[in-house]
């Protein structure tokens, strides 16, 4: 036993598995502190501009292919566009009355007036860097005003995720897909909340719902701003299938995401005491 | 063989790795670039080449990814370590042997993974490892034979620049 101790090559596995677990417990202490880590913030100076750089060959390579498509499909593209700028300008002028009312009828309620929320825009430079997490780089950092546990959101208010941890001038986000993830979240339109865990697959699980909670396949379901840390009515997804269970009494919701990491290129973080305009 | 390469090429595959279209995934899951890199060059080095280059690939890959730093250096380590050991038992000139290697090693390096990071969906992650084991087995066979290539080049400069 001794002499394989000895031996040059398991006395290095030995000594680097050590410094492995050393470094591991590190890190983990600064990540559930928040605190920046030096080991980590030292390596992501080499990394980021790799990172950049496939990220900025990444994005030519499908404006390429998006400028080489044939004239038809632009021209039914064109089309469409059209019919969609249409129907968003009918969308618009029906919300901005509801908006003016809004605004007028709150004061009259007694009701706090929603502040203008203040984001933060960033691009992802790089996803899904390992098959067992939904991370994310994005590329600003703690100079820009990020911070751990913040949300982030893309177009359309869609809640893509929170902030895991932040370095000068990148951050990591973790996607509500990623199992070790977890939100409070409601129905828009029973308002039945519950907690909103990600599977590691393409859907989430809405469960500590009320056995009797009146949920369908078909409700959208938006963050509930329980723990005040993700704003409430982010839109989250939409339920895809309701499970009862009589014996256990509850009822869980597996929630289709309203985007996947894999579809994000930019996003906003909501900087904190910030909520969603309505 | 000196690290300097090795730890490019890693650097490399690490911001590639985040950067790989969807498109490329099987059975759910994309290659991991990082491991294959660290196996194909441990697999023409020794053990303790092998466990050195892990633990940089683990440090470097842990970083990017930003959660269990620790079990990615440590995960790395012992794969690179295993190549390394895979080297000297192993006819390596069969193409058979590194894509096989790749397999074997993915596997082990995914479950000691799982160890220490349990996933809710055993299923999933089964199916996630045999996708990553045919993506790594195949980008091996590349990787690896181009690196044997690369050192057979280097030896014989060296062998001549001593004659």
């Amino acid at each position: 036993m001794l002499g394989i101790l000895r031996e040059k090559a398991v006395l290095t596995l030995l000594v680097l598995v050590a410094a492995g677990v050393g470094i591991g417990a590190g890190h983990n202490r600064a990540l559930d502190r928040g605190s920046p880590f030096l080991i980590d913030e030292a390596l992501l100076l080499v990394l980021r501009p790799s990172a950049s750089l496939f990220h900025t060959i990444h994005v030519a390579a499908n404006t390429a292919v998006r400028v080489a498509r044939p004239r038809h499909s632009l021209l039914r593209e064109n089309a469409e566009l059209r019919r969609e700028v249409t129907r968003l300008r009918t969308e618009n002028a029906a919300l901005a009355e509801a908006a003016h009312q809004n605004a007028r009828l709150r004061p009259a309620l007694g009701l706090r007036q929603s502040a203008k929320a203040h984001v933060i825009a960033s691009e992802v430079i790089s996803r899904r860097e390992s098959t067992w997490f939904d991370t994310a780089t994005i590329d600003k950092g703690r100079r820009a005003g990020v911070r751990k546990g913040l949300a982030v959101v893309t177009t359309g208010w869609r809640l893509v995720g929170q902030v895991l941890s932040t370095d000068a001038f990148s951050s990591r986000i973790v996607a509500l897909t990623d199992s070790d993830s977890a939100v409070g979240a409601m129905t828009q339109r029973s308002r039945s909340s519950g907690m909103l865990q990600g599977q590691s697959s393409d859907y989430l699980l809405l469960s500590y719902l009320p056995k009797d909670a009146d949920v369908k396949v078909g409700d959208v379901v938006i963050s509930s701003g329980m723990g005040q840390v993700v704003p409430k009515g982010l839109v989250v997804g939409r339920i895809v299938r309701v499970v009862r269970s009589e014996v256990m009494g509850s009822t869980k919701a597996l929630v289709r995401p309203s985007i996947r990491l894999d579809q994000i290129e930019q996003v906003f973080i909501i900087k904190p005491g910030q909520s969603v305009p309505r | 063989m000196t690290y300097f390469w090795p730890v490019i090429t890693l650097i490399a595959a690490a911001g590639l790795q985040g950067n790989l279209p969807s498109a490329v995934s099987v059975l759910g899951a994309k290659p991991d670039l990082v491991l294959v890199v660290l196996i194909s060059y441990s697999l023409v080095a020794d053990p303790a080449f092998g466990a050195g280059l892990g633990f940089a690939a683990g440090l470097l890959h842990g970083s990017l990814v930003g959660v269990s730093l620790g079990s990615f250096i440590v995960t790395r380590t012992i794969t690179g370590f295993l190549a390394g050991l895979a080297t000297t038992r192993l006819f390596s000139e069969n193409p058979l042997v590194p894509a096989l290697s790749a397999v074997w090693l993915t596997v082990v390096c995914e479950a000691l993974f799982l160890l220490s990071n349990p996933r809710p969906d055993i299923a999933i992650a089964l199916r996630k490892v045999a996708g990553e084991c045919i993506g790594n087995a195949v980008l091996t066979l590349f990787v690896y034979f181009t690196l044997r290539n690369l050192e057979t080049r280097r030896k014989i400069k060296l062998a001549n620049a001593r004659i």
